[in-house]
């Protein structure tokens, strides 16, 4: 077990690594100088200067990856121009704000997509067999920016149930209030993980229920209820790695929701800094994301290999 | 007199909403200590019986006749007393092993649950002991390692033999073994039906093993029956049954499979191939196929007729007492 | 591979795929939800190639006296935009660029993903390593942010947009390639065409590609409705198109300002592309099980 940990440990570092080399890639790809784009518009030949020099920027091209690099795993990912704060703390504030709101549509899709699952393949009712197939396609199609509309003028616009944006933060924050800002912005998001999780559980589900060994157990005698217990059991490993995947592209897959719902995290910050060229913040930003969804796989990999012993011999 | 361990008359299983009829009137009996095989293509019905007699089908099949495991009637028990007798008086062996162990579950453990099901022991050391015991009994020598390990890492003979031990440890009076070594390579083949001969044996059980091989037929059946098309078209003791054959379904079909021993250039495949379930024609099901049938054959639905002690074919030729050419 | 088995599986796998109704005795037909998507789909793309021709109004210029009509006004079936542009004729006109920026996409990052996914099934174990892991770098980005990042990094415009999206589509599809190839890779006439001496290229395009092909092409399909949506997604951030072109994610970016004012008029893109997008995914779940059927029959 604890090699399989370390296994997947030594994994990740060259998926890292990669991800790092393809951000300093995008990066030099903007056209222009890199320089001007770093330090903005209003800064001075000297300024310019050393900053050329500390970046390595006379140097040749794996040089300045190194030196990046080297900054970055310091923390230091330059001043964000436009608000003249470290990139990574900006960064990483807009983080957190993302990570409530995927976190929230995390359990959402999680409970909403097992629900549709379990409709599917346990009950014998047709209707609700059909129904929940229909559900599933519907939400796993729903593009997030116009459930986001949708949802404001119907539930916002319409009949004034919720706010249409924000955090609440200006009401004076709270649990309470933050969890009613997030209800519209976080089930939005939701929508295509839920179907996505109902759609592959329910297959997963399919696969256990007839497998041999279920009848096997009902041919030894075993009560219902503890052959119900070994087919939930056998479900978790699947279901585990569906919304695993799914909780990745939700942390930072967000973008829509957040510009929409005016939520300040990750993608808006992202998007603000490309439209205002801000460099630092759009590097810091990406690679964020990044490590995160890495870290969210090696977490459920390892919990994957926790929970079904036949995938620890990798 | 030897008990009858399993007896069952005129079964019927029909699939779905249409009522589809997959097995359509079988009888056999098989006495405590002796094997009966069933014996038959893919198709047969041969599986089908096996699963109606475990009452394994859900509710969108039905299942009529009399099945009696020794004075149980079978067919009239609820859930719950099935949930008693199946694994205690009444055990499965099934086909696929790999696919027939909670794959998530170490050994010990599936051991334990059923050891506590049955009511064999109750405290942690009784039933480790009791599984341990059971393993050895089967034949696996390191029992203890056995335990710890989850199916994947064993063989598929280790696991045939699990599903075994899981099968006789409250003593059954019926085994049903649904084509238990197909899936084996044939070394272990030999092996695991000498278990079965030795089990039915100490245990004084009856044995249904359902099967398209002959050779395991001949290795190990007192008792052939042989199912066409949902119907048993002959049936008797196994050396009559396989040796000297009265319908002429038995005859092609020991004609057709290759057995050890057999001259080379001796294989006579039948043609044609075996009804779907949904459009078995009238009369005999076999006559399409048959070298020797009749007019009376696309007709008349073949009676049942003893040829022999114990021994019954359902042939019209039978009646009329015409050999039927080998 | 049992002899009996490779014997019982060469004849359908060697025999083309487009001929194999003789082989499955029942034809499955698709089902009622999926014609309805497949017809739904046609009519969008014939709209896109006659838009010209059925608009009935300029999609760029607006009359100012004429904006924001609601829904099923005089003249404007769809209501006006901001700038008193009809916006049926703006959706008319918007479904070339928006239909094409999913389509293209698809094809370049299939074709692509498909070679990729070729070179690393048929390859060593190292060269199947290296490949695998590459993607899985790419993998490691969530792809919103993956396609927003390179169209930022390259600039706006439709063809920086197509270009990002196109690199967006490789790694699932190579993915897909190379689990599908791996699954026939062993099989006997592959083994038979090895043998034979055929050169790599000559494997992997008419052996390997027209067996492990079927598999690809659903998913691929399947692709089409999300590369859509992010198509519009992008153009709903500005980095695609620019105004005053009519496309749907730029339109629905435009009417937002106008929820609370005009909240009708302002879901009409949205719920769109939202339908086409069901109608994509429909109508690939509608061709996946009439493949599976035929992959069923076959086995």
């Amino acid at each position: 077990m604890v090699k399989f940990l370390g296994q997947r440990l030594l994994l990740v570092i060259p998926t890292l690594l990669g991800v790092a080399v393809i951000v300093f890639v995008i990066i030099r790809l903007i056209p222009g100088d890199p320089i001007a784009s770093l330090v903005g518009p209003n800064s001075t030949a000297e300024a310019r200067d050393e900053l050329r020099e500390r970046l390595g920027l006379n140097e040749s091209i794996p040089v300045q990856f190194g030196i990046w690099l080297w900054n970055l795993v310091q923390g230091d990912a330059g001043n964000s121009i436009a608000r003249q704060e470290p990139a990574f703390d900006l960064v990483l504030r807009a983080f957190s704000q993302t990570a409530v709101l995927s976190g929230a549509a995390a359990i959402i899709a999680l409970v909403g997509g097992l629900a549709l699952a379990s409709m599917r393949v346990l009950s014998t009712n047709v209707f609700l067999q059909r129904a929940s197939s229909f559900v599933s396609t519907f939400a796993m199609s729903a593009p997030q920016y116009s459930v986001a509309l949708i949802f404001i003028v119907l539930f916002s616009v319409g009949l004034g149930w919720f706010p249409s944006g924000g955090t609440g933060s200006a009401m004076g924050g709270g649990f309470g209030t933050t969890l009613y800002y997030l209800v519209l912005p976080a089930t939005a998001a939701a929508l295509v993980p839920l179907g996505i999780i109902a759609r592959m559980a329910s297959s997963a589900l399919r696969d256990v229920v007839t497998a041999g060994w279920v009848e096997q157990l009902h041919a030894r005698g075993i009560p219902n209820w503890k052959v119900h217990l070994h087919i939930l059991h056998n479900t978790v490993p699947s279901v585990l790695a569906i919304s695993g995947l799914q909780v990745g592209y939700l942390l930072g897959g967000v973008v829509f929701i957040e510009i929409i719902f005016s939520w300040p995290g990750l993608g808006q910050a992202v998007y603000q800094a490309i439209t205002q060229r801000d460099l630092p913040v759009i590097q810091a930003g990406i690679l964020i994301a990044a490590l995160a969804f890495v870290l969210v796989n090696l977490v459920v990999d390892v919990l994957q290999g926790l929970v079904d012993p036949r995938l620890r011999r990798a | 007199m030897t008990r009858t361990a399993l007896s069952v008359k005129n079964l019927r299983v029909a699939f779905g909403k249409r009522k589809t009829q997959i097995v359509r009137g079988v009888s056999f009996d098989i006495a405590a200590g002796s094997t009966m095989v069933l014996l038959g293509e893919s198709g047969s019905g041969k599986s089908v019986t096996a699963k109606a007699i475990m009452r394994l089908h859900d509710s969108t099949t039905s299942v009529s006749g009399d099945i009696h495991l020794g004075d149980v009637d079978l067919l009239a028990q609820k859930s719950g007393e099935l949930g008693k007798i199946r694994g205690s008086k009444l055990a499965m062996i099934p086909q696929d092993p790999a696919a027939s162990l909670d794959p998530l579950s170490r050994i010990g453990s599936q051991l334990a649950e059923t050891i506590r099901r049955h009511g064999l022991a109750k405290s942690r050391a009784d039933v480790t002991a009791i599984a341990v015991a059971q393993l050895e009994a089967v034949g696996i020598s390191d029992a203890t390692r056995a335990l710890r390990a989850f199916p994947h890492q064993l063989s598929g003979g280790m696991q045939q033999r699990i599903l075994i031990a899981l099968a006789v440890m409250s003593k059954p009076g019926l085994l049903i073994a649904d084509e238990p070594t197909t899936a084996l390579d044939v070394t272990v083949q030999a092996q695991v039906l000498a278990l079965f001969k030795e089990l039915v044996s100490t245990l004084d059980a009856g044995l249904l093993l359902v099967t398209h091989d002959v050779g395991v037929a001949r290795e190990i059946a007192d008792t052939v029956g042989v199912m066409y098309a949902g119907r048993m078209v002959e049936y008797g003791p196994a050396d009559e049954v396989l040796n000297n054959p009265s319908h002429p379904y038995t005859k092609a079909l020991l004609n057709s499979l290759p057995e050890v021993g057999m001259p080379r250039g001796s294989l006579i495949p039948i043609a044609g191939q075996p009804p779907a379930a949904a459009s078995i024609p009238s009369g005999c099901a076999f006559a399409p196929r048959c070298a020797f049938a009749t007019a009376a054959c696309t007709t008349d639905v073949p009676p049942t007729v003893t040829v022999g002690p114990n021994h019954t074919s359902a042939c019209i030729l039978a009646l009329k007492n015409i050999e039927v050419a080998a | 591979m049992t002899i009996k088995e490779s014997a019982m599986t060469a004849p359908t796998l060697i025999a083309p795929r487009l001929g194999f109704k003789k082989f499955t005795g029942r034809r499955r037909r698709l089902s009622t939800s999926a014609k309805v998507a497949g017809g739904f789909l046609l009519l969008m793309v014939l709209v896109a190639l006659i838009a010209p021709v059925l608009s009935p109004y300029d999609p760029i210029v607006g009359d100012a006296t004429q904006r924001l009509l609601p829904l099923l006004s005089d003249g404007h079936v769809l209501g006006t935009d901001g700038q008193g542009r009809d916006v049926l004729s703006r959706l008319i006109w918007g479904a070339r660029p928006s239909l094409l920026a999913g389509i293209i996409p698809v094809i370049i990052g299939g074709g692509v993903g498909t070679v990729l996914g070729l070179v690393a099934g048929l390859g060593s174990a190292r060269v199947n390593s290296v490949v695998m892991r590459i993607l899985d770098v790419f993998y490691a980005f969530p792809a919103v942010m993956l396609a927003i990042a390179i169209s930022a990094a390259l600039g706006p415009g439709i063809s920086n947009a197509i270009l990002a999206l196109s690199l967006v589509n490789i790694p699932p599809v190579a993915r897909v390639a190379e689990t599908e190839v791996l699954r026939i890779k062993d099989a006997a006439f592959m083994e038979t065409a090895r043998l034979s001496g055929a050169s790599w290229f000559s494997i992997a395009f008419r052996q390997a590609l027209p067996a492990a092909g079927p598999g690809i092409l659903v998913f691929c399909t399947g692709l089409i409705g999300l590369s859509i949506v992010y198509a519009a997604g992008l153009g709903f951030l500005g980095l695609g198109l620019t105004p005053p072109t009519a496309e749907w994610g730029l339109m629905v970016n435009e009417l937002r300002q106008y929820t609370f004012s005009a909240p009708i008029v302002a879901l009409v893109p949205a719920v769109l592309i939202l339908i086409v997008s069901i109608a994509c995914n429909a109508l690939g779940d509608g061709l996946r099980d009439r493949m599976d059927v035929r992959m069923e029959a076959r086995a």
